[in-house]
C-alpha cells in the first residue's frame, strides 16, 4: 500500500502546469479571452488525449490515477473544460464501449482530434441522471440538455437519454441534423456552458456507449466525471491559498504583513489543511476509479461533495483576505470563484453527493448485516 | 498509488482476525460493553492491552530488540483498520505507546530502551505526560518545575496539571527546567520520573464530563537519577518536540479514527432503528445531509493518516504535517458529535442509564468528552500558528 504519487505522475502535472501557464489569457481578468483555442492543441500536441486511450488503439494506457495530478492542473490553470470533458468520455469508452466504438473513436481521441462535450442535466430535473426526459426513438434523439460546456466547440456530445426503458449514453456528432446549440448567459462565460437541443437528431450505428453490457455505464460517468471535477476543484483551491498566503506575506498594514494577524495566519492555516482534506478524499477517489473498487462510488461522492465546497470556501476566503483588491476585475480572482461555482454544481452537488453517500452507507451496512445473519 | 495489499499484508490481516475472534469477549459490542465506572473501565483496558502484548500484538512497528513486532507502518495501519473493524476496545497506557515509547526510540540511550520499551508493551508500566503547568500551557516553554542536579541525581520541585492517567502510571515522562538563567527554550530538560518516587503526589481534577482523567501532580524534593535524563542537559526542548509530533502525528489519529468511525456507526445504526412520526429519523433528508458529512469527514481523517504514513514510508520527515492531522481530526469529530446532539432531536439531552435515551446513551458523554480534542495535544490556535509560520511561511 502507497498513499503518494510516482516520479512520472508528478511530472505529468508539473508539465500540464508549465503549458498553461504559456497562456495567461486562461486566467486573465476576461473571461471573454479565456477560449483560445490554441490551448486545446498544445495539449493534444503534449500527448494528454493520448493517455487514457489503451495502446491497443494506439495510446499510452494509463488510468485516472496517472493522470490526477495533471487534471488537478486543468483545475487550477482554468483549462477550457472539453479537455476535462473529453478524458472523462475517454475513460468511459475505452472501458464500456464495444470493440468497434473503441476501434472508431480512440485512435481518434488520442491525436486530439475528437472533443467531446458531455449533456447530463435537463431543467427542471435536478442533478440526477436518472431523471432525464430526452429519449432515443426511431426518429432520433430528443430532447433539451442544459449546462453542457464547451458543447459549441465539440466534435461530439455524449449525451444522457432514455434508450428502451433504460438510462444510456448516446454518442451524437455536435454537427448532426437536428442538434442546435445556443449559449447560456453564465456567471463563467468561459466554461462555454451550452443549452443542446435535440430535435430527432441523427444518432449514426453503434452510438450507444456500454448499453449491450451489464455494467452500469451511468454511474460509472457520473463517478469519473465527480472525480474529475474533484480533482480540478482541488487545482483551484490550493492555488487560492497560495495566492493568499503570497499577498498575506506582502501587503502591509499596520505596519506589518497582514500575515502576521492571526486572523489571517489562521484563516490560511485553515485553508492549508482544508486543502489537503480535499486531496486525501480525491487522490483516494481517483485510485477508486482506475481499479474500479468497490468503494468507487461512494469515494467520487465524497470527493465531488467535499472538494466542492472545499474549494468554494477557499475562493472565498482569498477574495476577503486580498481586501478591496479581491474584488477587482483586474486582479482575477472572481476568474477562479466563477469556475469554482460552475463546477461545484456540475454532475451533482453537495447535497446530491451527500444524499448519494448516504444511500451508498446504509446499503453497505445492509450487506454486512445480511452476512452476519447468513 | 496503491491501496492494495501485499500477500504478507493479508497475511498479517488474517492471522489478527483469527486471534481477535478468539481473545474478545463473546458479544463483545452487542450484549457486552467496557464498563461504565471509570476506575474498572481503566483496569478492563489494561487488562485488554496485556491481552493484546501477550498475543504478539503490541509495539506492531517497533523493532523485535525492544519487544515490538517489527512489522511496517502498513501493518500497523491494518492493525487499526482490523480493530475498528471489531470495534475493539482502547488501551490504557496510550500516552506509554504513542508518547514515551516513541520518543525514547528516537532519542534515548540504549539502556533505556532496553528497560523502558519492552516494559512499556507489555503494559506493565503505564506512562502519563508532565508538559503543562497552571502557568505553562500553550506557552510550554515557559515551565518553572525545577530540576536541580545534585552528584548522580537531580533534585525535582514544582507541580504539573492536566496530567492525564497519572492515577495509573507507573512513570511520567516530564518537561523540567535544569538552568533557570538560560532563555526559556535552552534551560529545559526531558525526565523519566518514577511515579512511586517518595515527594509525589497527585489530586484528581474533576472534568467536563464529571470523570476525572486527570490530575494536578506535584513534585516535592523528587530524586531522580542522572540516567533518566532523555538527550542532554538543557536539550529537552528539542525532544519534546518530537513527542508532540508523535502526539499530533498519524499513529494517534489513525487510533482515534477508530473510535470515532464506531461511533459513527453506531449512531447510523441509531437512527436506522428510530421511529419519527409515521417514518424512520434516517428518512429525513437533513439528518441524511448531516450524517454524510460525518461520514465524508471520518473517512478524510483515515486517508489523511494514511497519506502522512505513505509521506514518511517514501522518506520524508515528520514536520508541521502532524498539525495539520490534528487539526483537521479534532474539528472533523467535534462537528461530528454536534450532528450527532442535532440528529437525535428531543431526546438528544436524555443520557445512559435513562430508558428513554437514545443509542445506549453515550453519545451524550462522547460529546461533552469531545471539548477537549481542540485544546490538547496542543491548542487549534497553537496548530494554526504552527501551520501557518513553519507550514506556509508566514511572518510571527
Ligand atoms: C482532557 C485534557 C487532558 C490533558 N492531558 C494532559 C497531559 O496528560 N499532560 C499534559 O502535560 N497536559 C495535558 N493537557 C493540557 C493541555 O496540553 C493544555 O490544556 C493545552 O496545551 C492548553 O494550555 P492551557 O490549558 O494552559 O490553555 P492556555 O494556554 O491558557 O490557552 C487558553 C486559550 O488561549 C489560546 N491561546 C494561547 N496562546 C495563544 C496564542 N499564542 N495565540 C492564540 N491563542 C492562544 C488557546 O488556544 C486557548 O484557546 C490536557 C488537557 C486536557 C483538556
Amino acid at each position: 500500500m502507497n498513499f503518494g504519487f510516482n516520479e512520472e505522475q508528478k511530472s505529468l502535472g508539473e508539465t500540464v502546469a508549465a503549458l498553461l501557464a504559456d497562456f495567461p489569457a486562461l486566467t486573465g481578468p476576461d473571461p471573454a479571452q479565456a477560449r483560445d483555442p490554441a490551448v486545446w492543441r498544445a495539449l493534444a500536441d503534449l500527448g494528454l488525449f493520448a493517455l487514457l486511450v489503451p495502446e491497443a488503439q494506439g495510446g499510452v494506457g494509463l488510468t485516472l490515477v496517472d493522470v490526477a495530478l495533471a487534471i488537478e492542473a486543468l483545475g487550477a490553470g482554468l483549462a477550457p473544460p472539453i479537455a476535462a470533458s473529453t478524458l472523462i468520455a475517454t475513460d468511459i469508452i475505452a472501458r464500456e464501449g464495444t470493440a468497434a466504438q473503441r476501434e472508431t473513436l480512440l485512435p481518434r481521441i488520442a491525436t486530439g482530434d475528437v472533443r467531446i462535450a458531455l449533456a447530463v442535466m435537463e431543467d427542471g430535473q435536478g442533478y440526477d441522471p436518472a431523471q432525464v426526459r430526452t429519449m432515443m426513438g426511431g426518429n432520433g434523439v430528443t430532447g433539451v440538455k442544459i449546462l453542457v460546456p464547451d458543447a459549441d466547440i465539440a466534435d461530439m456530445i455524449l449525451v444522457v437519454a432514455r434508450v428502451d426503458d433504460r438510462v444510456g449514453l448516446v454518442m451524437l456528432s455536435r454537427d448532426a441534423r437536428g442538434v442546435a446549440i445556443r449559449h447560456h448567459a453564465d456567471i463563467d462565460p468561459s466554461s462555454g456552458l451550452c443549452e443542446v437541443t435535440l430535435n430527432g437528431a441523427a444518432v449514426m450505428d453503434g452510438a450507444l456507449i456500454g448499453h449491450a453490457g451489464s455494467g452500469d455505464v451511468i454511474s460509472r460517468l457520473m463517478d469519473a466525471a465527480a472525480i474529475v471535477y474533484a480533482g480540478m476543484a482541488m487545482g483551484i483551491a490550493a492555488r487560492m491559498l497560495d495566492a493568499s498566503v503570497d499577498y498575506a506575506k506582502t501587503r502591509v498594514q499596520f505596519g506589518q504583513p497582514i500575515g502576521a494577524f492571526q486572523s489571517i495566519k489562521h484563516r490560511c492555516a485553515d485553508m492549508a489543511v482544508a486543502v489537503e482534506a480535499g486531496r486525501s478524499a480525491a487522490y483516494y477517489a481517483f485510485w477508486t476509479a482506475a481499479e474500479n473498487d468497490p468503494d468507487r462510488s461512494r469515494a467520487a461522492s465524497m470527493a465531488k461533495a467535499y472538494c466542492g465546497e472545499i474549494a468554494r470556501d477557499v475562493c472565498n476566503e482569498t477574495v476577503q483576505i486580498h481586501g478591496g483588491m479581491g474584488f477587482t476585475w483586474e486582479l482575477g480572482l472572481h476568474r477562479f470563484l466563477r469556475r469554482a461555482k460552475v463546477m461545484e454544481h456540475g454532475f451533482g452537488n453537495h447535497v446530491w453527493h451527500y444524499e448519494r453517500i448516504m444511500a451508498q452507507t446504509l446499503a453497505a451496512r445492509a450487506v454486512v448485516a445480511d452476512a452476519r445473519a447468513a | 498509488m496503491d491501496f492494495s495489499y501485499s500477500p504478507q499484508e493479508e497475511g498479517f490481516r488474517a492471522d489478527l482476525r483469527a486471534w481477535l475472534a478468539d481473545a474478545l469477549p463473546s458479544g463483545w459490542g452487542e450484549t457486552v460493553f467496557e464498563p461504565e465506572d471509570e476506575d474498572e473501565r481503566a483496569m478492563f483496558r489494561l487488562a485488554w492491552e496485556k491481552k493484546l502484548h501477550a498475543g504478539g500484538w503490541s509495539g506492531i512497528n517497533w523493532p523485535v530488540e525492544y519487544g515490538g513486532r517489527g512489522a511496517t507502518l502498513v501493518e500497523r495501519a491494518i492493525f487499526a483498520e482490523e480493530m475498528a473493524r471489531v470495534g475493539a476496545p482502547e488501551g490504557l497506557n496510550i500516552i506509554g505507546h504513542n508518547l514515551a515509547g516513541s520518543t525514547i526510540l528516537r532519542h534515548g540511550t540504549e539502556a533505556q530502551k532496553q528497560y523502558f520499551l519492552p516494559r512499556i508493551l507489555s503494559s506493565d508500566d503505564v506512562w502519563c505526560q508532565g508538559f503543562s503547568e497552571p502557568n505553562a500551557g500553550s506557552d510550554l516553554a515557559s515551565v518553572r518545575t525545577r530540576a536541580e542536579r545534585r552528584g548522580d541525581r537531580f533534585i525535582v520541585n514544582g507541580q504539573k496539571i492536566w496530567t492525564s492517567f497519572a492515577q495509573y502510571s507507573q512513570w511520567c515522562f516530564a518537561l523540567v527546567r535544569t538552568d533557570p538563567d538560560a532563555p526559556k527554550h535552552k534551560g529545559l530538560s526531558f525526565l523519566l520520573i518514577d511515579m512511586k518516587s517518595p515527594g509525589v503526589s497527585i489530586r484528581p481534577l474533576r472534568q467536563i464530563s464529571g470523570e476525572c482523567e486527570f490530575n494536578e501532580t506535584f513534585f516535592d524534593d523528587v530524586e531522580v537519577p542522572v540516567a533518566n535524563i532523555v538527550g542532554d542537559i538543557n536539550d529537552g526542548w528539542r525532544i519534546a518536540m518530537t513527542t508532540l509530533a508523535y502526539e499530533r502525528g498519524p499513529e494517534d489519529a489513525l487510533g482515534r479514527q477508530i473510535r470515532f468511525s464506531q461511533e459513527l456507526d453506531k449512531l447510523i445504526g441509531t437512527v436506522a432503528a428510530t421511529p419519527r412520526g409515521d417514518a424512520m429519523l434516517i428518512d429525513d433528508p437533513i439528518v441524511r445531509q448531516k450524517l454524510a458529512r460525518a461520514v465524508t469527514q471520518v473517512e478524510v481523517m483515515r486517508l489523511n493518516a494514511v497519506r502522512t504514513f505513505s509521506k514518511y514510508l517514501n522518506g520524508d520527515d515528520r514536520g508541521p504535517d502532524a498539525s495539520v492531522i490534528k487539526l483537521y481530526w479534532s474539528h472533523a469529530a467535534q462537528n461530528m458529535y454536534e450532528a450527532a446532539m442535532d440528529i437525535l432531536g428531543p431526546t438528544a439531552p436524555i443520557a445512559a442509564p435513562d430508558p428513554l435515551s437514545a443509542g445506549g446513551g453515550r453519545f451524550q458523554l462522547s460529546y461533552l468528552q469531545s471539548k477537549a480534542f481542540t485544546i490538547y495535544s496542543g491548542s487549534s490556535e497553537i496548530q494554526r500558528n504552527i501551520i501557518g509560520e513553519r507550514m506556509l511561511g508566514l511572518p510571527r
